[in-house]
């Protein structure tokens, strides 16, 4: 069951992660072998045995909008990577050249 | 100076109340103790010397006033980094957080201000939970108090290490698959794991959602009675919170008519002679207070570190997306935006943690969900029915709470899955959703040994109780 390089370069790409070559190497190593001890799973009959649901009882509230008290609105914009006055800025979804 | 220290919360209640010291005394005392030691534990990675001291203030006004809150007021407490306060750093021992500045405070901070405490700081943490020693810090990893070549365990190893050290009368951590309890057995404190949804994980840094829980690490099981009962509660921002109703303590000198589940999964092969010789000896401790020693066969404990390293990290696979640099955190801008996210988080994130979100991906990836996530599910479903049948007939189950003693720094360090197998007897209650305490019970070689009491759901109450009573006779 031993993890392929691209079957690793492909999971990195799914989880939006970048790696080094040292990285990747350990990362084909271990996952590897978590892999197969979480592999022992497979052994158990559950055949019958439902999913654990957890008793999750869905309490709905209704959606009041309410202004952001202000010291919460300046630490979150403090917390903005780039901005232009008090908005967020970020990469354009659709420019060119796309990833 | 020396009377303000070895300070427990009702001892120090007890003190401010007489008028002994002041809480800014006592805050003074604390303050000046991490400043003295911290630099060779390393068990904080902020500290709010001007705020505490405000808080500090406030709690003595109150008091002469006579408006005092509550036992609580003006106790100096350090909190897990993972846990947002209000205008303060919290990294989560991360460097995409390095410069994060929560914007609210978590509803258990809300909770602990009301009451009137102090906060001394927020302490180191394995980055994001993921760990077992503290190694995982993205700042550099604490030392055990005991022996500073050694890990205080992980992940809440700073809050561990905080109240070990007497550099904070009691903490706060969090606990997905033993992360209260096994540093607070390897430092030889009490950590305490509440029932899931006893305590709002609003303002708690999401791990694994279904998992997660904070809890109380102290100096004495009282003391983790004391802040469980000031932090729990059902709480509107947290959905997954339920109402158990009034937590019932009994009031016990022994443990005539309790019945200790000892069970034969946990007890055979895989823990160190000094842990083995101490917890038998707990357990006979416990029989010698009129306890009744029961053994039980626990059906599928032995899978519950599989099942935890499949759910764990499919949860966390989801719960970290929110890291891609775009509205907090570092980051890393690139020519393409998907390179812009694989930088940010790249960079930003440590190698544990991107393993694990590596393996949540997998284990939920199209072809492996239905073995993986799905199986692990199921079996979840088998091991809280067997707990459920176990306590049908024993009101506690014991284990030891690690496999060791604490190891040296850097010896799990190449071996991820000899790092998880600490967790072997701790991730039972996370995935049962049960409450489990750990308390001291002696030493192997001069290092803390803890055992565990794990209760049934919702039992959190009697489950003090009896790790009460344990504590004391074992003295």
């Amino acid at each position: 069951m031993a993890l392929t390089r691209e079957e690793i370069v492909r999971l990195a790409d799914l989880s939006r992660l970048s790696l080094t070559e040292a990285e990747m190497k350990r990362m084909e190593d271990t996952i590897d072998r978590v892999l197969t001890y979480v592999g022992r799973l497979s052994e158990i009959d559950t055949t019958g045995i439902p999913e654990t649901e957890g008793d999750l009882e869905v309490r709905l509230r209704t959606d009041v909008v309410q202004a952001t008290p202000e010291l919460e609105r300046t630490a979150i914009i403090s917390n903005f990577p780039d901005k232009v006055g008090n908005s967020l800025r970020v990469p354009g979804v659709f420019e060119k050249p796309k990833g | 100076m020396a009377h303000l220290f070895d300070q427990t919360i009702r001892s120090a209640a007890d003190g401010l109340k007489s008028g002994a010291f002041s809480s800014t005394e006592l805050t003074k005392a604390y303050l000046s103790q991490i400043r003295g030691i911290d630099l060779s534990i390393h068990a904080f990675l902020d500290v709010f010397e001007g705020t505490a001291l405000d808080q500090a203030h406030a709690s003595d006004e109150r008091r002469a006033t006579g408006k005092t809150q509550g036992v609580l007021d003006g106790i100096p407490l350090a909190i897990k980094d993972n846990i947002l306060i209000q205008d303060h750093r919290s990294t989560a021992g991360s460097q995409i957080l390095a410069n994060y500045r929560a914007p609210y405070d978590a509803t258990v901070i809300t909770k602990l201000r009301n009451a009137g405490s102090v906060f001394l700081g927020k302490t180191n943490m394995d980055e994001f939970a993921m760990g077992s020693s503290t190694e995982r810090s993205a700042f550099g990893p604490t030392k055990n108090p005991r022996d500073p070549e050694r890990v205080p365990g992980g992940s809440s190893g700073g809050s561990a290490a905080a109240v070990a050290a007497d550099m904070a009368i009691a903490s706060l951590g969090s606990d997905t698959g033993g992360s209260i309890r096994q540093p607070a057995s390897f430092c030889g404190i009490v950590g305490f794991k509440p029932s899931y949804g006893s305590v709002s994980r609003s303002g708690l840094m999401a791990m694994a959602s279904s998992l997660d829980q904070i809890g109380p690490m102290t100096k004495t099981v009282e003391d983790a009675a004391v802040l469980f009962e000031a932090i729990r509660g059902v709480d509107v921002l947290d959905q997954t919170t339920k109402d158990f109703g009034e937590v019932k303590y009994e009031t016990r000198t022994d443990l005539k008519g309790v019945r200790i589940g000892v069970p034969r999964q946990a007890w055979g092969k895989g823990m160190t002679d000094g842990v083995r010789e101490d917890a038998e000896a707990a357990l006979k401790t416990m029989e010698e207070a009129g306890a009744e020693l029961v053994d039980i066969d626990l059906p599928y404990a032995d899978e519950a570190l599989a099942v935890y390293y499949v759910l764990m990290p499919c949860e966390v696979s989801a719960n970290l997306s929110r890291f891609d640099g775009m509205r907090f955190g570092q980051r890393e801008t690139r020519p393409t935006l998907l390179e812009t996210y694989q930088q940010s988080r790249g960079e930003g994130l440590g190698e544990e943690v991107r393993r694990r979100v590596m393996l949540g991906s997998y284990a939920l990836s199209k072809g492996y969900y239905d073995a993986y996530y799905r199986q692990a599910r199921k079996v979840q479903t088998l091991i809280r029915r067997a707990y459920s049948a176990a306590f049908e007939n024993v009101d506690v189950i014991v284990t030891p709470t690690a496999p060791s003693t604490a190891f040296k720094i850097g010896e799990k360090l190449s071996d991820p899955l000899a790092m998880y197998l600490e967790d072997v007897y701790t991730v039972g209650a996370n995935v049962a959703g049960i409450p489990a305490i750990s308390v001291p019970c002696g030493t192997a070689e001069g290092l803390p040994v803890g055992i565990q009491f794990q209760g049934k759901m919702g039992g959190d109450g009697a489950l003090l109780s009896i790790a009460r009573v344990f504590e004391h006779v074992n003295l």
